[in-house]
């Protein structure tokens, strides 16, 4: 379709008049506050139901259940997603199992926002040969295919979750590593650090002061997004039967184990499935927001 | 062409102006209706802090041909004008008042036809070259696209006319460069891309906006030559936006000065930079550094800031910095009027005759 | 050739004898500056001599101006004295010592007598940063003065480029308009009293009465606080305004340099006359000046720069001579170098150079 010649033309609105003026309204302004709230809020939520409303309400235990009172449907008195095939109640497997994958994701994005940060910080100021070595290093790390990388590391250190928490931080370190280092070298050569070195301000000052806290907005937005992609990968380690040991519940392993009934309670393998759906969206719909709203690239 | 010795003066005198050009389509602008007819024009943009008037009131004619100059600083209003004229602007703004090009109502418009308004009667250069020109398209195909877009020309004839067109704003090898990408080109070379993408349906009215501000002060001297002959040869008329006023006294024939939002003085060139009246452009005058001034002598200059555009107070926007501004001044706001012939200003209080300098 | 205490040039005296100029703050000596443009993969794509053998005096007190165009090498000329990065040839002499050659602890010292302040007052400061903490930092990198001690010069300073601290000491740049930030950049370059501030392009992104209004500042200064500068733009107008002597660069190449009003009222290069009369004039009935020299053609790639005189491909004085040999700078007239073989009434100042000994009528 032909572009008309002005729109083909036209930039985005310049720096001057109308940038000056302000590019949001009332209305945009509250989309995206929308943007953000509202998976923030969804979250939030899950994470008060995972955590805290077990300590507060007597939720049935997730194992132990007894056969008498196995494969009950949907909304059963006592047990609102009914129980599995050994008669545990999917709705406290959920919420066990919901921890499991939050704490993994916390645990590994926070890693990698730390190690990976520093690593991929260091080797963008400092260039040469030390940004080399540990570039390529953490390239061996990218090149291999995530999940055959993780499942590896899990099948040699054993199957717990904080060896499930090891593996997938050596994925999530070298990606911290890159967006750490290709921000690293774009602020580096701004004016203001520049101006920082000709003060001969020292170095740790100037990354610290200057060149961290102006790639926070997009390490962050980026771990938003990383954690959606953490649960979904330690989901498929359960799935696989690599993440965490029996007899404790996960969202993956409940789907694995479900999929033999499939056609008979679907619920089984739905239940879980739209949890973890639900989880990834809405971290994604909040790193999106939160990145259009910071105005990260 | 009153009494004006610049480059203009010079080359009108070689060539007739107004001669429309070859093969144009679409209705004529009766000799002496103005081709844009610009009357109380108001643009509000509804933002977090409140309603920014971005454009208050401004009121402007362009005729068949010929060059006006809008001159104001960051915030003054020109380039939203310019941008309202074109129909670019964004979907928060609010615009009301006239708009007539050759007689149509643009305001109000819907997108479909400002579309079809848009590079066949009106097209507009912007400040950066690098930014106009899509990096990844050879600059033939983006001429191509934007004649074809607009003329019903096959793919032949299209790529023919925009060879022709590369020549015409003098490119050198125009053959060669139909083929190159913009990265290969320099700025000046960049510039006279877009310009002939711009002249592609031989629009009637072409706006540049700070076109030649990115460019050095050779490559600039240039591309105004250009854009003077292609208008000598065409017939196009030109609104030259800008902060230069040097710029604008060279080149323009009439000159409008901006002051936040509103239109404070208007007149021929030679009238405005001989005679100043409104002692904000009397301001802008005195702070350009000129060749002839001799070295390390302050520069007279005004303090204080454009004010906020959300709110619109009483009295003349200028005066918390005029220094010649009195009590009348803060309260009633003074009407742009012909003071005297061709020759419009809002002022209580202008500068009196011999006070230019 | 007579000294005089305002424009004279002993970099003449150094080009021709090689000793070292009297007073001079800054003596640049034969610098060059390259750049390795890498293609896909590295390799080696060419080379861009940015900065090709400039040398220049400046002395204390004084304000050089270096004009040029895109292109010409005046910002990478800047940086090179600086040093960030340092240039491939050449010499730097500061106060005596050659910059290019200093160990890493040495430059640190200084850096404080020699300091920049950048175009885009935006991207010269830490958008996260409040003015406060900006105008500080240079304070606490040499660990000058207590904690009180450092607020209070920073308050002066404030009030001194026109900021009343008390408001604007907490804000952050991007509440401060264009003009704002630039005060605040100069602040931060003034804290550690230099002796030689570079000025690259500090103005051309602002305002024409904001400009104003940060040239006067600039001017100010330097009479206050006895400021030296190097002043680099592309605009002639404001180069003149704030300067004792103007170099005038095309490609990394010195055109000339000398005493402002000399090189305004008469340029000897072909290139500062096309420069001149390029510049629009606000005022309608000015005298036009000569014809002929119009400048045409474009910019040769900075990569593959026409040998012997760069500017040949668009001087209308050009020969063959021009093609084969390239021009050195040279004294021409009182205080002024011309790199030209055919510099504009060589005539006029040949007579002048004959006459000065009966007539001595060329002032500055």
């Amino acid at each position: 379709m032909a572009v008309p010649v002005a729109d083909a033309l036209s930039p985005a609105p310049p720096a001057g008049d109308i940038a000056a003026v302000g590019r949001l309204s009332h209305g945009r302004t509250l989309m995206r506050s929308l943007e953000v709230a509202v998976p923030a809020a969804v979250l939030a939520l899950l994470l008060f139901f995972c955590f805290i409303w077990p300590l507060v309400y007597p939720v049935p235990k997730p194992v132990g259940g007894s056969i008498l009172g196995s494969g009950l449907p949907l909304w059963s008195p006592g047990h609102i997603f009914g129980t599995d095939t050994v008669g545990n109640d999917i709705m406290s497997r959920i919420l066990y199992g919901g921890r499991v994958s939050f704490e993994v994701a916390a645990a590994v994005q926070v890693i990698g926002l730390v190690v990976g940060g520093l690593l991929g910080t260091i080797a963008g100021y400092s260039g040469g040969p030390l940004e080399a070595v540990l570039m390529r290093v953490l390239d061996v790390f990218i090149a291999f295919p995530s999940l055959v990388l993780v499942l590896a590391i899990v099948d040699s250190l054993g199957q717990s979750e904080l060896n499930v928490i090891w593996a997938l931080s050596a994925f999530s370190i070298p990606a911290f590593a890159r967006i750490a280092r290709a921000a690293t070298l774009r602020l580096r050569d701004q004016p203001f650090v520049v101006a920082a070195r000709l003060s001969s301000a020292k170095t740790w000052r100037i990354l610290f002061g200057h060149i961290v806290p102006n790639m926070m907005p997009q390490l962050l937005t980026f771990s938003l997004l990383g954690a959606g992609v953490t649960i979904i990968l330690e989901g498929a380690l359960d799935f696989l039967g690599y993440g965490i040991p029996d007899p404790a519940p996960s969202w993956g392993k409940m789907i694995a184990a479900g999929q033999t009934m499939l056609s008979v309670s679907p619920s089984l393998v739905i239940v879980p499935s739209i949890f973890l759906f639900v989880t990834v969206i809405c971290l994604n719909l909040l790193g999106d927001g939160l990145r259009a709203l910071w105005g990260v690239r | 062409m009153a009494g004006s010795l610049g480059q203009r003066g010079r080359r009108l005198a070689a060539t007739s102006v107004g001669a429309p050009g070859a093969g144009r389509a679409g209705p004529e602008a009766q000799p002496g209706t103005a081709l844009l007819d610009v009357s109380d024009l108001r643009v509000q943009f509804r933002s977090r802090g409140g309603i920014v008037n971005a454009v208050q009131g401004v009121s402007f004619t362009v005729e068949p041909g010929r060059t006006l100059a809008i001159i104001g600083e960051s915030g003054s209003g020109k380039t939203v004008s310019a941008y309202a004229v074109l129909g670019l602007l964004p979907r928060t703004a609010r615009v009301s008042g006239s708009i007539r090009f050759a007689g149509t109502e643009l305001v109000g418009c819907s997108e479909k036809d400002l579309r079809n308004h848009r590079g066949r009667n009106a097209a507009m250069v912007f400040q950066n070259p690098e930014r106009s020109l899509n990096p990844t398209m050879r600059i033939g195909t983006q001429i191509t696209e934007a004649i074809r877009c607009h003329l019903p020309l096959g793919r032949a004839e299209g790529h023919e006319r925009a060879v022709e067109l590369l020549r015409m704003v003098r490119l050198p090898a125009p053959e060669r460069r139909f083929y190159e990408y913009p990265h290969q080109l320099s700025g000046g070379m960049r510039q006279r891309v877009v310009i002939a993408i711009a002249l592609a349906c031989e629009p009637r009215l072409l706006i540049a906006d700070e076109a030649t501000t990115a460019l050095d002060v050779t490559t600039q001297a240039q591309i105004m030559d250009l854009l003077l002959g292609l208008q000598a040869e065409l017939g196009t008329a030109l609104v030259m936006i800008s902060h230069d006023l040097a710029l604008a006294a060279s080149y323009a024939e009439e000159v409008l000065v901006m002051y936040a939002g509103r239109v404070v003085e208007r007149a021929a060139a030679a009238d405005l930079f001989g005679s100043v009246r409104m002692p904000y452009t009397r301001a802008l005058l005195n702070a350009i550094p000129r060749v002839e001034l001799e070295p390390h002598v302050l520069l007279p200059v005004i303090g204080g800031r454009p004010p906020d555009l959300s709110t619109i107070g009483p009295g003349c926007s200028f005066a918390p910095r005029c220094p010649d501004a009195q009590q009348d001044c803060q309260q009633e706001r003074p009407p742009l009027k012909q003071h005297e012939f061709g020759h419009w200003w809002a002022c209580w209080h202008p500068c009196g005759r011999g006070d230019a300098q | 050739m007579t000294a005089t205490p305002t424009g004279a040039d002993t970099a003449g005296a150094d080009t021709t004898t090689g000793t070292a100029g009297s007073d001079a703050l800054l003596e640049v000596r034969h610098l060059v500056q390259e750049f390795v443009l890498r293609d896909y993969g590295g390799v080696k794509g060419g080379v861009l001599q940015a900065v090709s053998d400039v040398s220049f005096d400046l002395h204390a007190g004084e304000t050089l101006g270096i004009v040029g165009e895109t292109g010409s090498g005046k910002s990478t000329l800047a940086r090179s004295v600086i040093q960030a990065p340092p240039p491939k040839h050449g010499q730097v002499i500061f106060e005596g010592q050659d910059l290019v050659r200093l160990p890493h602890r040495a430059m640190k010292s200084v850096r404080r007598d020699l300091q920049m302040v950048f175009q885009d007052p935006f991207r010269s400061l830490d958008p996260k940063w409040t003015v406060s903490r900006i105008v500080t930092e240079p304070l606490i990198a040499y660990g000058i003065g207590s904690r009180a001690e450092r607020r209070e010069r920073v308050r002066s300073l404030l009030d001194l480029v026109g900021l009343d601290p008390a408001s604007y000491g907490g804000r952050r740049p991007r509440e401060l308009s264009g003009g704002q930030a630039q005060r605040v950049a100069i602040a931060r370059a003034l804290v550690l009293e230099p002796k030689l501030i570079l000025c690259d392009e500090p103005v051309s992104s602002l305002d024409v009465l904001v400009q104003a209004q940060v040239l006067n500042l600039f001017e100010k200064l330097r009479a206050d606080l006895g400021l030296s500068y190097l002043f680099i733009a592309h605009d002639l107008a404001l180069v003149k305004q704030v300067s004792d002597r103007v170099a005038v660069m095309y490609l990394g190449k010195l055109c000339e340099i000398g005493p402002v009003r000399d090189i305004y009222r008469e340029p000897l290069h072909p290139y500062t006359l096309a420069l001149l009369n390029s510049i629009p004039n606000p005022d309608p009935s000015a005298a036009r000046r000569e014809t002929g020299s119009v400048i045409s053609g474009e910019l040769p790639s900075p990569l593959d720069p026409p040998s012997g005189c760069r500017f040949r491909t668009r001087c209308p004085r050009a020969e063959e001579r021009c093609a084969a040999e390239a021009p050195q700078l040279r004294p021409l007239a009182d205080g002024r170098l011309v790199a030209c073989h055919f510099p504009l009434s060589q005539v006029a100042t040949s007579k002048a150079t004959a006459g000065q000994a009966a007539a001595g009528d060329d002032g500055g």
